[in-house]
């Protein structure tokens, strides 16, 4: 019982990780129909920019703390302004054919050349991210967890959280969750839609660069950290659904724990089995997501 | 008269003159190596291990009156680049020896080429027991470092007659240095009458062992035998931590790596790993070595202290064998090195007949010494 609680806790921090990459899938397929394959990539860049300004700022006698906390809306910035570069480049000239293949070619064409780019500024070496808080785990009865892990799983709700806020309050977020539902509608209305597609670029962008610096604490980040997570991610959102926002927290908790169990009672080898396998029986019987809606196409 | 003389001795002197002009084509020597990816601590400091040989020797007139150019390549610890880069070597490049190999998947893929060709390789830090072991006869295949076989049978000695452990935990990656590793380790352990209670992989990249980790403290492991290189390593200790397993670390030489010592922090102190080479200035050898190393390379603390070693005693054991043979052909050289009939002094150790026919081994059971890590750096555990 004590084996599980602590797979169970491990598994919800990986999860939620899944989950801030999926949320970022999912943002900018409401408003535009096409995903940011390099997603993986705008996480590991953000775990990258973080680590260096943190590291810069505790050789200048910060404390780790401080440093982080500091080192947060750099690295949302940086995110941000990744998405629009994205967007500019390889979604928005694709997006208006009929064919997904352009956006799809060319957001992984750029993931691409942002690792090799990375990998060229930082090396191939896994680095350690110094950590904001301590190291040691705190312990809940027979469960040991770190610190980090509780502040990801934080840090990913408030993320989400933060985002739904701005959809339902701020006039921007009402734009948003217009264009969402009928593009040609909004455009009707006046709101500017190629903003509006750039905009939740630049917010897929940012979530994903701020679930970098959230899990680089806990493992160790270099340049090719991206890949895994990108694809992880892309499976949470399939599996979630991309229309659901409750969908993608519960497909990363399922993914995160199917893991560290396949890990602990089958074996550590298969341990990115269950994540594919789900995929594939989610896409065979439910492909709209286990909490999305089918959408009907009308002729 | 004089005039005459002196015409006759210049004419006569001409080729002579021209014959050593050719004669200066330097010597090109291989090395392969990682030097970028988690195996580049190993690799750079094996690298700059060989340059700061290299330049001694060339700084003392070179080999056979020829100086040594070094052609260096990267193989990212890949299998498939170090087929590559072998082939461009022997190929293209046109060496009369290599030096390098970090990795055993690396080398029992390259080898091969080097064999056939008949060009000698020493390997200076790859471990794995095969890579020396498959080699048919003639073998064209040498190593400076501590093969596998050696330090299973010295991490078995300390699990067995020095601790008195009976239940140890293997953690192997799934690299063909962790797993062959792991066999040798199987085999050592057989020996003394024991098996071990588990036995676990992790892939690298690979960053929560809480599994392996559980798996290992539910079997109630009284030790833990590690088979993996530093990123990985850093992730079962600090996994240990979190987790609260506190048994001793014992493992192969790569708990050496500044990458495991650095990212595992505290938690690394303690791991115990046999080593042919520790940074201390035991000797006046070795106080060169570590001061020249340092002031050269601007650093404190060599990454790999090891690797850095024995790539400088393999340019020095090449630099005789070559100079005995007199010339620079692969056959020769190999006899050479099975024959050396000079002591060579080295910063690992004296080496005096390290090769024969049948022993492409210089490192025996006399050399290594068990290392331990203490705060940042290794130091010798038997203190």
């Amino acid at each position: 019982m004590d084996i599980i609680a602590q797979l169970v806790v491990s598994g919800i921090s990986v999860g939620m990780i899944y989950s801030v990459v999926a949320f970022g899938y999912q943002l900018t397929f409401a408003t535009s129909n096409t995903l940011n394959f390099g997603q993986g990539e705008a996480l590991m860049l953000g775990s990258l920019v973080g680590f260096s300004v943190v590291t810069r700022l505790i050789a200048a006698h910060f404390g780790a703390g401080t440093a982080y906390a500091i080192m947060l809306p750099i690295v949302l910035i940086v995110g941000a302004a990744q998405g629009i570069l994205v967007e500019w480049i390889a979604v928005r000239r694709g997006a208006r054919s009929r064919s997904s293949v352009t956006w799809i070619l060319a957001t992984i064409a750029l993931g691409i050349i942002l690792r090799n780019i990375a990998e060229n500024v930082w090396g191939r070496d896994p680095m350690k991210f110094p950590s904001p808080v301590s190291e040691q785990p705190l312990i809940f009865g027979s469960v040991r967890v770190q610190p980090m892990e509780i502040l990801i799983v934080i840090g990913a709700l408030a993320l989400m959280l933060a985002v739904e806020l701005f959809n339902r309050r701020s006039i921007y977020g009402k734009a948003f969750v217009a264009t969402s539902i009928d593009r040609s509608a909004a455009e009707l209305v006046g709101i500017s839609t190629t903003r509006v597609i750039s905009m939740s670029y630049a917010l897929s962008s940012l979530s994903a660069a701020f679930a970098g610096v959230l899990i680089a604490p806990v493992t160790l980040t270099g340049a090719g950290i991206g890949l895994a997570l990108g694809l992880k991610g892309f499976a949470v959102g399939i599996i979630g659904g991309l229309s659901s926002g409750l969908g993608v927290i519960a497909g990363g908790l399922i993914l995160g724990i199917a893991e560290t169990l396949t890990g602990y009672y089958i074996s550590s080898g298969y341990k990115d089995v269950p994540g594919l396998v789900m995929l594939l029986l989610v896409l065979s019987f439910r492909p709209f997501g286990l909490f999305g809606k089918a959408s009907i196409r009308k002729v | 008269m004089i005039n005459r003389r002196l015409f006759l001795s210049v004419l006569l002197a001409t080729p002579i003159a021209l014959d050593m002009a050719h004669a200066a084509d330097p010597i090109k020597i291989g090395l392969s190596g990682p030097f970028t990816g988690g195996s580049a601590a190993m690799g750079i400091s094996m690298r700059d291990g060989v340059r700061l040989a290299v330049n001694e020797i060339n700084a003392a007139g070179g080999i056979l009156g020829r100086s040594v150019q070094l052609v260096e390549r990267d193989d990212e610890a890949k299998n498939e680049m170090g087929v590559q880069v072998a082939q461009e070597l022997i190929n293209k490049e046109e060496v009369v020896a290599t030096l390098g190999f970090a990795n055993t998947g690396v080398a029992l893929a390259a080898l091969r080429f080097y064999q056939e060709a008949e060009i000698p390789v020493i390997i200076n830090v790859a471990t794995g027991t095969a890579v020396t072991a498959n080699a048919p006869s003639p073998s064209y295949i040498f190593r400076t470092s501590a093969s596998d076989s050696l330090q299973t049978q010295m991490i078995a000695k300390e699990v067995a007659e020095v601790r008195h452990f009976t239940k140890a935990a293997i953690f192997a990656d799934s690299t063909n240095y962790g797993q062959l590793g792991k066999e040798d380790m199987l085999k050592a352990l057989d020996k003394y009458g024991l098996k071990p209670v588990v036995v676990e992989k992790f892939n690298i990249g690979d960053t929560d062992m809480t599994a392996q980790i559980l798996h290992a403290k539910e079997a109630n492991a009284e030790v833990l035998i590690t088979f993996g290189i530093g990123p990985e390593l850093a992730q079962v200790a600090n996994g240990m931590n979190k987790l609260n397993w506190k048994v001793p670390f014992i493992g192969s030489w790569s708990l050496s790596m500044g990458s495991f010592i650095d990212a595992a922090g505290a938690n690394a102190n303690g791991a115990i790993m046999p080593q042919t080479f520790i940074q201390e200035s035991s000797t006046p050898k070795r106080k060169n070595f570590i001061e020249a190393y340092q002031k050269k390379y601007s650093v404190d603390r060599i990454p790999s202290p090891v690797s850095a070693a024995q790539g400088y005693d393999s340019v020095y054991l090449l630099a005789a064998a070559i100079e005995q043979a007199g010339e620079t052909d692969g056959p020769d050289v190999r006899k050479a090195l099975e024959s050396l009939n000079k002591k060579v002094e080295g910063v690992v150790t004296d080496y005096d007949k390290p090769f024969s026919a049948t022993d492409h081994e210089a490192i025996d059971a006399s050399v290594p010494l068990m290392g331990k890590v203490e705060n940042g750096r290794v130091v010798s555990a038997t203190q």
